[in-house]
């Protein structure tokens, strides 16, 4: 039995035919991939099916019946969830009643939080995600924060689940018990639509598998008859290589020296404890580490959004004193952050204003203060076609790219900033190969330039592929200092989760 | 060079497809405003055509009898309301919901006064007296509006809360203390109020026989300032990627090396010193003095007008001229026996509408898209 039929949709934004003409038949009970490159329109035709856009021609068909989807409450009100990739949960309530919001048990007029509590508990139990209904939101991790958000629209009686790249912001470990929960809930007839960009991922979980190629179907394939490497060619139109060349190192000064530095978290707890490192001019020093055990507060402390406990920070040789992400751009520090709706870009701002941001008072984007308009979209538009950033339109609201484009955006804005060091914060976050390969490439690049990279990422691949030297983070301390030919990933993964710990010796 | 002028006056070409409907957001506001108070006036039994024909006749806005008259007023308010608008403007452009305008003008008509009639300043040339009284006005009143930046930067205190305070303390400072203490003329009779300002004080007038003076060309020049500085400065283009991103607690800006504290306290002396502005109009251009009692509201009427003229320069001057209009026509609805708060009414309805403008907007974006059947593939897309 079909669960969902979409018809020959198309989508025309502005300035981009983001969907054309695609049907898709899916089954129920199984669980559907789709893949494609970044801006390939896979949101957007998810977002359509969710009423969150109207398409501009198609027809969608829910469990064999025509259907007009206008807004998400009639998309639930058949029987389709999405489980979104910024999770729509209120911090400050519970676990049960962010799962109840908006439907919630009551008594007469009373609402029954112990009834609440239970039928939570037991809506877990049943589909096996696993969680604690009383406790906050705010003091749960991601990846459990993710299950609050199935739970939810589970118990609104959704058949058809939606989950665009849920595995993004998850753990391996979390990434396999939402695939464990994935099973079961497949088991339990419901249908899966699932967007990833990690092809190994699709080719576990996934029955069947569509690729969308700038806005286009190329083709549905089914998982047992395909392999990564297709999959991939389906996807960009190539083949890709995603092996990292091996680039020797050119060790040169110190340009990032980093002693003792403690570091506290938003909640004011010390999140991490007295850390020393340097980072070399062309050397790619790679952080790995489970999130959450002092990225973020090294990450904070290194752009000066969080003034240290204590340490020092030394840049290029010079101590910085008083830190302000201002003043590191001015001192050869640039950062590719790892969240670029927060602090990436402005989304309401235009491709060409979003690209300056950081040397918009430099020459010769301003003059005395005033912008120089035709040098800003000469600079743009250069970067566009150098990082094939797409649409090729400076004109678009950085909110209207898709999530590659944005990150490549940052990349081209960072990159073209004078800059002795680089941090590169999870760059490859949400990214297909084909921007991944680019990223990778670009690292490459910046470390034959004679840059020092810091990279700190949680893909174990990245780390052992990228970085000359590796530093492991736990728990706010760096327990292991290594190198790519002297470890493995297994031996990395029990120092990442605390099992096993190196002496260090700092020279 | 001439396109160097040319980029300076024009800004840059954006290539935004609907931007007629942020045009006619307001138009239709102002539009279903005025139905709204046909009906109402046709319900109490009397002619919304004759009440209109008597509003607008008078209003300064439309050519008719006595237009040179009206004309003037109309503007002479137009300027105080652009002064006002532009303060509230400036500061939401940064993500400040900055209400602080009311008391920015009393403390510019407090210091216009002051400086007005002090002695050392009495007897100079006017142009020299009046920009010495503005350079003064546009320094008390920025100062009194950074309070409000500076306490929301130091101590987290937000903004709507000081600046009421802010504005309260203007009144009873002014009105209960200078005026009737350091600041009263010496007269022996009852009514009072500061002394007049000297004649060098006195806002040259630019349309003979009427009270027009030179503050509607002096908001001219400032409403263009404060567009270039929004949209032509790496100042402001700093304060929109704040305004942007603040309210939904985004770091880009942040990241991207703007100094949010300075930017924002100095943002609130702008809104500070436009709102003065205004203050300095009233005094040098209308009144002369500062009576006992100062009939306020201008400060609010500046919310009024920058959210009919959606927080941009241009937008804000023409809604400023609408509700000088209506302002100026109101006595005459009296005539068609309706009272002469009807225009009060008006600009609450259009508020109104403006408050439902994404309703508005959703409306129109479905007309224009609708006649588009069939979709056109643009070249250089992402599918180029
Ligand atoms: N609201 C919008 N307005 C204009 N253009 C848009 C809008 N949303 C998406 N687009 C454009 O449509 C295209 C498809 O975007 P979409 O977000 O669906 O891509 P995606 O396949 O999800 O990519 P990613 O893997 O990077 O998330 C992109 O070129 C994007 O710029
Ligand atoms: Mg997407």
């Amino acid at each position: 039995m079909k669960a969902l039929e979409v018809k020959n949709i198309v989508k025309q934004f502005p300035n981009v035919l983001a969907n054309d003409h695609i049907s898709l038949s899916i089954e129920k009970g199984e669980i559907f991939a789709v893949v494609g490159e970044n801006g390939a329109g896979k949101s957007t035709l998810m977002k359509i099916i969710y009423g969150l856009y109207t398409p501009t021609s198609g027809e969608i068909y829910v469990f064999g019946k025509k259907v007009k989807i206008e807004t998400p409450e009639d998309a639930i009100r058949l029987k389709i969830g999405m489980v979104h990739q910024e999770f729509m949960l209120i911090p400050r309530f519970t676990v049960t009643e962010n799962i109840v919001l908006g439907d919630e048990p009551h008594r007469g007029m009373i609402f029954d939080y112990k009834r609440a509590v239970k039928e939570v508990r037991e809506l877990s139990e049943r589909f096996g995600l696993k969680v604690d209904p009383t406790d906050k939101v705010a003091n749960i991790p991601v990846g459990i924060q993710q299950r609050v958000e199935i739970l939810k629209i589970l118990r609104r009686g959704a058949e058809i689940l939606i989950f665009d790249e849920p595995t993004a912001v998850l753990t391996p470990e979390e990434t396999e018990d939402l695939f464990k929960a994935l099973r079961r809930l497949k088991a339990e007839g419901k249908t899966i639509i699932f967007i990833s960009h990690k092809l190994k991922e699709v080719m576990t979980i996934a029955d069947r598998i569509a690729v969308l190629r700038r806005g286009k179907l190329q083709g549905v394939v089914e998982k047992e008859k395909t392999n990564e490497v297709e999959l991939a060619r389906m996807m960009v139109g190539r083949n890709v290589v995603l092996e990292i060349p091996h680039v020797e190192a050119k060790i040169g000064k110190t340009v990032l020296s980093v002693r003792d530095l403690t570091v506290k978290n938003k909640r004011g707890i010390i999140g991490l404890k007295g850390v020393s490192f340097d980072v070399h001019s062309g050397e790619i020093v790679g952080i790995a580490g489970v999130e959450g055990n002092g990225q973020a507060e090294l990450v904070n402390a290194l752009i000066g959004f969080t003034r240290p406990v204590k340490g020092k920070i030394e840049l290029d040789g010079k101590e910085i004193k008083l830190l302000t992400p201002y003043n590191l751009r001015t001192k050869g520090m640039v950062y590719i952050p790892e969240d670029r709706k927060r602090r990436g870009i402005v989304l309401p701002f235009r491709v060409r204003e979003n690209i300056i941001m950081g040397q918009h008072t430099l020459y010769p984007f301003s003059k005395n203060g005033i912008l120089n308009d035709s040098e800003i979209n000469k600079f743009a538009t250069k970067k566009l076609e150098e990082f094939d950033i797409r649409p090729r339109n400076i004109h678009v609201r950085g909110g209207n790219l898709s999530g590659g484009n944005q990150q490549k955006l940052i990349l081209a804005r960072e990159m073209s900033i004078e800059h002795k060091f680089l941090l590169a914060s999870q760059p490859t976050r949400g990214l297909d190969i084909g921007a991944m390969e680019f990223v990778y490439k670009k690292l490459v690049e910046e470390k034959k330039k004679g840059i020092g990279v810091l990279l700190i990422s949680l893909e174990l691949s990245e780390i052992m592929g990228l970085s000359d030297r590796i530093l492991v983070l736990y728990n706010g301390e760096i327990v292991g200092e290594t190198t790519p030919d002297k470890t493995n990933e297994e031996e990395l993964g029990l120092m990442m989760l605390g099992l096993k710990r190196q002496e260090r010796v700092l020279q | 060079m001439k396109n160097v002028l040319k980029r300076i006056i024009f800004g840059p070409k954006e290539k935004e497809k609907y931007w007629w409907i942020n045009v006619l957001v307001p138009i239709i506001a102002i539009l279903l405003a005025l139905v709204v108070g046909a009906i109402f006036i046709k319900l109490t039994g009397r002619s919304p055509i004759v009440a209109y024909k008597l509003l607008f006749g008078t209003s300064g806005l439309l050519p008719g009898p006595y237009w040179k008259d009206h004309f003037a007023e109309m503007l002479l308010s137009t300027s105080m309301f652009v002064a006002t608008g532009l303060s509230f403007a400036i500061a939401a452009k940064a993500g400040l919901f900055f209400i602080g305008a009311e008391g920015d003008f009393l403390v510019g008509g407090i210091t216009a006064t002051y400086f007005g009639y002090a002695k050392p300043f009495a007897n100079m040339p006017t142009f020299i007296h009046l920009t010495i009284i503005f350079i003064f006005v546009i320094i008390m009143g920025g100062i009194w509006g950074a309070i409000a930046g500076y306490l929301k930067v130091k101590k987290g205190i937000h903004e709507v809360i000081s600046t009421i305070m802010l504005n309260w303390i203007a009144v009873y400072l002014i009105e209960d203390w200078l005026v009737i203490g350091p600041m009263k003329a010496n007269v022996k009779t009852g009514i009072s109020g500061t002394p007049y300002v000297s004649n060098t004080a006195r806002l040259p007038i630019i349309l003979h026989g009427t009270r027009l003076n030179i503050s509607i060309i002096i908001m001219i020049i400032v409403t263009y300032l404060i567009w270039f500085l929004l949209y032509r400065t790496t100042f402001g283009y700093e304060i929109r990627a704040m305004g942007y991103t603040l309210i939904y607690g985004m770091e880009a800006p942040k990241a991207g090396g703007v100094d949010i504290d300075k930017r924002m306290i100095q943002v609130t002396f702008l809104a500070g010193a436009v709102a003065a502005l205004g203050g300095a109009f009233i005094v040098l251009g209308i009144l002369f003095q500062y009576p006992p009692v100062f009939g306020g509201g201008y400060g609010f009427d500046g919310i009024t007008v920058a959210l009919i003229g959606q927080n941009e320069p241009l937008g804000i001057f023409l809604a400023s001229m609408f509700i000088g209009g209506l302002r100026t026509g109101a006595a005459a609805v009296q005539l068609a026996h309706i009272p002469k708060t009807f225009p009060s009414i008006i600009e609450g309805i259009t508020v109104a509408f403006i408050a439902l403008q994404e309703l508005i907007r959703y409306w129109l974006m479905k007309a224009a898209t609708a006649k588009k059947k069939s979709y056109v593939k643009i070249q250089g897309g992402a599918d180029e």
